[in-house]
């Protein structure tokens, strides 16, 4: 079934199909529902506009995917000094943590934010490899043309990642204790 | 000999063809070392997925962001109009649409002679040099390989040192 990307229907299936997958992969480049937002949305207008035909509606999610994702980074890339600036607000010791108050939900936003970092520690190649893996439930192949890289490579690379960090959150560990 | 930790990823992620599953499997049976590997690995999985934002929350404004796309581009019907469409052109193509269009321009003014006045309404930097007697064919000179003979080919690539054998298919040279 061919994909237009200018024809009504077929933009509006593509959109449904894809949109909480596209945000999802995003928002895990930016961590702001906001921008996220209007990334995604940029990308579809992308897809509008290059006026592009697809084979199957598989191709037309890769290169979403691939748009959005470049936007994501291109975005992080260009306002590096803001964002910072943002993450030392956040790291100020805040009003947020009760110390007598060591409820589940605590422990597990605790555990959430380690994890984050360490993810976002990884070298750009393998933490796309593994976010895609994680939060895009595509396989190996179909990582490898959103990526344009080897089914072999994402192979490769997601072993790498699960490797660092495993090292990076069992230091955590050691440290804490 | 355990298995190597690449290939247990792949396993866990379901990506490991047979023979090799088979393999793996049979081999996490009576190790245990791999097993507890395998353990790690998917306790690893299950941190990354807490992760995940919800479903809810990512598409909060999913329709206003259509509602907005869809008055953007398909409101009154609209089509692509020519000039948005992509046009895919090869570069030496480019060249040669951009030159003809030259040519003919010109060329108007060489075949059918030029009218001054009007000219001048049209382009006027231009209509001082456009008088007929001012615009001359000029000859295209050899370009083509076409324009050459078969010696003056050989010829030409024996003078850089290439070693050139040539026949014709399916006549065999005389012994």
């Amino acid at each position: 079934m061919e994909v237009k990307s200018t024809n009504r229907d077929d933009f509006r299936k593509v959109y449904d199909a894809n949109y909480t997958l596209l945000m999802q992969v995003v928002m895990h480049i930016v961590y702001n529902q906001e921008i996220a937002e209007d990334l995604v949305q940029e990308a579809f207008e992308r897809f509008y506009v290059k006026n592009i035909s697809f084979p199957t509606m598989d191709e037309a999610k890769y290169w979403l995917l691939r748009v959005s994702k470049n936007l994501a980074l291109n975005h992080i890339r260009r306002n590096k000094r803001e964002i910072q600036l943002v993450e030392k607000v956040k790291k100020l010791p805040g009003e947020t943590v009760n110390f007598f108050d060591s409820s589940k939900a605590v422990i597990e936003e605790e555990e959430r934010r380690n994890v984050r970092e360490a993810v976002n520690s990884l070298p750009e190649n393998l933490r796309s490899v593994i976010q895609l893996k994680e939060y895009s439930g595509l396989d190996y192949k179909a990582i490898g043309k959103v990526l344009g890289i080897s089914e072999t490579n994402v192979k490769v690379r997601v072993h790498r990642a699960r490797k660092k960090l495993e090292e990076i959150l069992a230091a955590e560990d050691r440290d804490v204790y | 000999m355990c298995i190597d930790l690449q290939m247990l990823s792949a396993y866990m992620d379901g990506e490991l063809k047979e023979p090799y599953r088979t393999q793996v499997e049979e081999h996490l049976e009576h190790c245990a070392a791999c097993r507890n590997l395998l353990e790690g690995m998917r306790a690893l999985d299950k941190k990354l997925e807490k992760d995940t934002f919800s479903p809810d929350e990512l598409n909060r404004n999913k329709d206003a962001i259509f509602k907005k796309l869809d008055s953007k581009f398909f409101s009154e019907g609209r089509k692509v109009s020519f000039f948005r469409r992509k046009i895919q052109m090869s570069v030496p193509a480019a060249i040669t649409a951009a030159a003809a269009a030259v040519f003919i321009f010109v060329g108007g003014f060489a075949l059918f002679g030029s009218n001054t006045k009007e000219t001048n309404d049209i382009l006027p930097s231009f209509a001082v040099n456009a008088e007929s007697e001012n615009v001359r064919l000029v000859s295209q000179g050899k370009t083509s390989l076409e324009d050459y003979t078969l010696e003056e080919i050989l010829q030409y690539l024996d003078s850089k040192g290439y070693q050139v054998d040539i026949s014709i298919k399916g006549l065999q040279p005389l012994e």
